[in-house]
């Protein structure tokens, strides 16, 4: 973290970026002796004390108090559904994009497009035309202001690389077939080095479905409601992911691999290559040294040439429906999305800024730390894939989605079966969803620089 | 009201407060789920409850991995009150002798019991990681293994390491009830059956265990319903993977009512788990002979 606060501590000592917008910075003390609720589902020191030092100075400027609560991102799902059916939902609350559907449809977060209004200039491109406009498709409306903006990369150990005269470019497209061989030379099991960060537990059957939709067009159903994902092409991109798992490029274990392991396997020197959002960055950049990890972009589909990455926000702010004072609450929210505020909070947790202020920092130029992220939404050729769909997919997301793919692995069903399984699953939900909302629009891949 | 009456009131008054409670804290979430689990019971989707008779049973019955976590919970159950059971006995009788320094390992050995889940969860997680883990590596040391064995990704060895960690877990509370009833058989039986002749094992298998009877039998009744209730090991070690293979009934249950949020469900499986173990209990002490156990 030393690396990081430095460069905090460098922002707040010259206080050139932003100083001239800070004083002229006045905020209202009309709802003075207010308080508010904020929950964080992914604490730990850093965000922790970010929040608390933020919200001491939200009261000073404005005499709102803000009481922060958190729960560990394990346990934020269900802390969430608990207090959303009972009513006691916080006034503010960091959300994650895969819950929206439920959220959404249990009327628990309210729209919120009306409060943004023509400070929709101040954000980024890729928030207006992608973020938002994905949100709006799917949902109808604006309910999340992100926290942040995470493209995703492939971590790969460079110094492994160099040993082995292998030689990356990260300002050049590659393919999946061209990852699928990295992670293959980068194997020695004999050596204790697996390629592949093989991510077997929940959340494990996202990166199989972008990899997917690689054929289908970076869309998950068609724009009758039906699931492409069952092709021929598709079952053969999904026997070639496993295959990774399967021919021992990755440690066996992994099949119950979360996203903590990954991260500390990667960085414990086991695995090679580690597919993860821009957010890991920040960790590896304190934990490990310079020259021993690079992050290259997101392979391009051999089959069209575009390269489907599921950028977007890690989380993301909402407002809940049971707050009291939502002008108040829409304050907060404003204040903890200033360039400013945004610019310490990105550096900090690894994310890029959403305000365009705020991502003109150095910190966040092409050859900086985040290059390979940022030249990814720079590129004509980069879309984010459709999600798995509109309907609430929290509990495949939690169960059936890697359980099929565990089954597979582990010999207990053929490769079709598990796939035919998770599409008739997914398939269901959206016939039930269509049924209910007829005028749905159906979801497609966005493109970030069109 | 008259002095009898009022005699006759008192002792109901006494407990009211308590069975009130009792009905508050138990009743109505029994009752409650009972009724769930005839319901279309979706905490995301609260406006939309409805009855739907007997569909949660049959989604049970029918889920495809309803057999594979029948089979679990009784391998889990079975062989962790067996394992406690033995080695508890045999911490038990070693105990019920005098040595030196008994009080400092007495106090070492019942440590696991005084341990949170939680941790225990963690421990085995980490010593058992097919990477990492200290077991791995002690067994390579030792030329065991060559590789290191993948205990969590592996099914079979997946709800050993549970077993291993429940049974672990579970040895002191074994040998605690043991040990003191072993300390309420009188000495003058012994010394009796010294005059008589008898052995070590006759002593053993004549004496203490009909004595200590009825103490096993509580004692193994009650580890088993908790050890078939209990989850949280499955949960922190596992998570019930891969692919199931070291889910139990319980921890199914929970993944049902707190990661798909089907109450309905979840309430289904308490029921089955609710009549299973009161079933087990009737039987278990029928069979028993718990009403005549301790008779000589």
């Amino acid at each position: 973290m030393k690396k990081r606060l430095m460069f905090v501590a460098a922002l707040a000592l010259t206080g050139t970026l932003f100083a001239g917008n800070t004083l002229a910075e006045e905020w209202t003390r009309e709802f003075e002796g207010e308080s508010l609720t904020f929950l964080d589902v992914a604490p730990n020191d850093v965000r922790t004390s970010y929040y608390e030092e933020l919200f001491e100075k939200f009261y000073e400027d404005t005499g709102i108090e803000v009481e922060y609560q958190s729960v560990p991102w394990d346990d934020a799902a269900d802390k969430i559904t608990v207090l959303g059916a009972s009513g006691n939902l916080p006034d503010i609350l960091t959300t994650w994009s895969g819950w929206l559907g439920q959220f959404t449809e249990s009327e628990w977060v309210v729209p919120l497009s009306d409060y943004i209004g023509d400070s929709i200039d101040e954000y980024t491109d890729v928030i207006t035309d992608c973020y938002w406009k994905s949100e709006k498709t799917r949902y109808g409306d604006i309910y999340t202001v992100p926290d942040g903006w995470m493209v995703k990369g492939i971590y790969v150990r460079k110094d492994w690389c160099e040993e082995l005269g292998i030689e990356l470019d990260p300002t050049q497209d590659w393919t999946w077939d061209d990852y699928f061989d990295l992670v293959e030379k980068l194997t020695d099991a004999e050596k204790g080095r697996y390629g592949a960060t093989y991510r077997g537990a929940r959340g494990g059957f996202d990166i199989i479905l972008t990899y997917m939709q690689g054929f289908t067009e970076g869309a998950t159903f068609d724009q009758d409601g039906k699931i492409l994902i069952n092709s021929e092409e598709c079952q053969e991109a999904f026997k070639k992911w496993t295959d990774m798992y399967l021919n021992g490029y990755a440690p066996e274990d992994s099949i119950n691999w979360g996203f903590a392991e990954m991260v500390d396997n990667f960085k414990g020197g086991l695995t090679g290559t580690l597919i993860n959002d821009s957010e890991v960055a920040a960790t590896l950049i304190d934990a490990m040294e310079d020259d021993q990890w690079m992050v290259m972009p997101f392979p391009v589909s051999a089959k069209d040439g575009i390269c489907y990455n599921t950028m977007g926000a890690p989380y993301a702010y909402s407002m809940s429906s049971f707050c009291e004072n939502k002008d108040a609450a829409w304050l907060l929210l404003q204040y903890m999305t200033t360039a400013e505020n945004q610019a310490d909070y990105c550096v900090l947790t690894g994310q890029i800024p959403i305000k365009k202020e705020a991502s003109d920092l150095d910190y966040y130029s092409e050859d900086g730390y985040y290059g390979a992220f940022l030249h990814q939404m720079n590129q004509e050729n980069v879309a984010i894939p459709a999600t798995y769909g509109p309907f609430d997919y929290t509990d495949l997301h939690q169960g059936l989605l890697h359980e099929e793919v565990q089954s597979y692995l582990l010999g207990d069903e053929s490769a079709e079966d598990a796939l035919n399984n998770i599409c008739t699953a997914l398939q269901e939900r959206m016939d039930e969803y269509l049924a209910e909302n007829p005028d749905t629009e159906i979801e497609t891949a966005l493109f970030v620089s069109k | 009201m008259s002095l009898a009456t009022k005699r006759k009131l008192q002792p109901y008054l006494y407990i009211a407060p308590i069975m009130i409670l009792l009905l508050l804290m138990f009743g109505y979430p029994l009752i409650k789920s009972i009724v769930m689990s005839f319901q279309d019971y979706k905490l995301t989707k609260l406006n939309k409850i409805h009855w739907n008779n007997f569909k949660n049973y049959k989604n049970m019955i029918s889920d495809k991995n309803f057999w594979l976590l029948v089979k679990n919970s009784l391998v889990y159950v079975i062989t962790s009150v067996i394992g406690q059971f033995l080695l508890g006995l045999g911490l038990a009788l070693a105990l019920n002798k005098r040595f030196r320094g008994r009080g400092v390992y007495q106090s070492i050995v019942f440590l696991p019991w005084a341990f949170s889940s939680f941790v225990v969860g963690l421990l085995f997680r980490w010593s058992f990681n097919g990477e990492y883990g200290v077991i791995n590596d002690l067994l390579k040391k030792m030329g065991v293994i060559e590789k290191g064995i993948s205990w969590l990704g592996t099914p079979g060895y997946s709800l050993a390491v549970i077993i291993f960690a429940m049974i672990w877990i579970g040895i002191p509370f074994f040998a605690i009830n043991i040990l003191a009833a072993l300390q309420s058989v009188p000495a003058e039986i012994y010394e009796a059956a010294d005059v008589d002749g008898c052995g070590t094992f006759r002593k053993f298998f004549s004496l203490t265990l009909p004595f200590i009877k009825p103490t096993i039998i509580m004692t193994i009744l009650l580890r088993t319903i908790w050890i078939f209730n209990s989850f949280d090991l499955v949960v922190i070690i596992t998570e019930g993977g891969p692919a199931n293979y070291s889910q139990t009934l319980p921890s199914y249950m929970y993944s049902q009512a707190f990661s798909s949020y089907d109450f309905g469900m979840a309430g289904a499986l308490g029921v089955l788990l609710m009549v299973v173990l009161s079933v087990y209990a009737v039987i278990f002490l029928k069979v028993t002979n718990y009403d005549k156990a301790g008779d000589f």
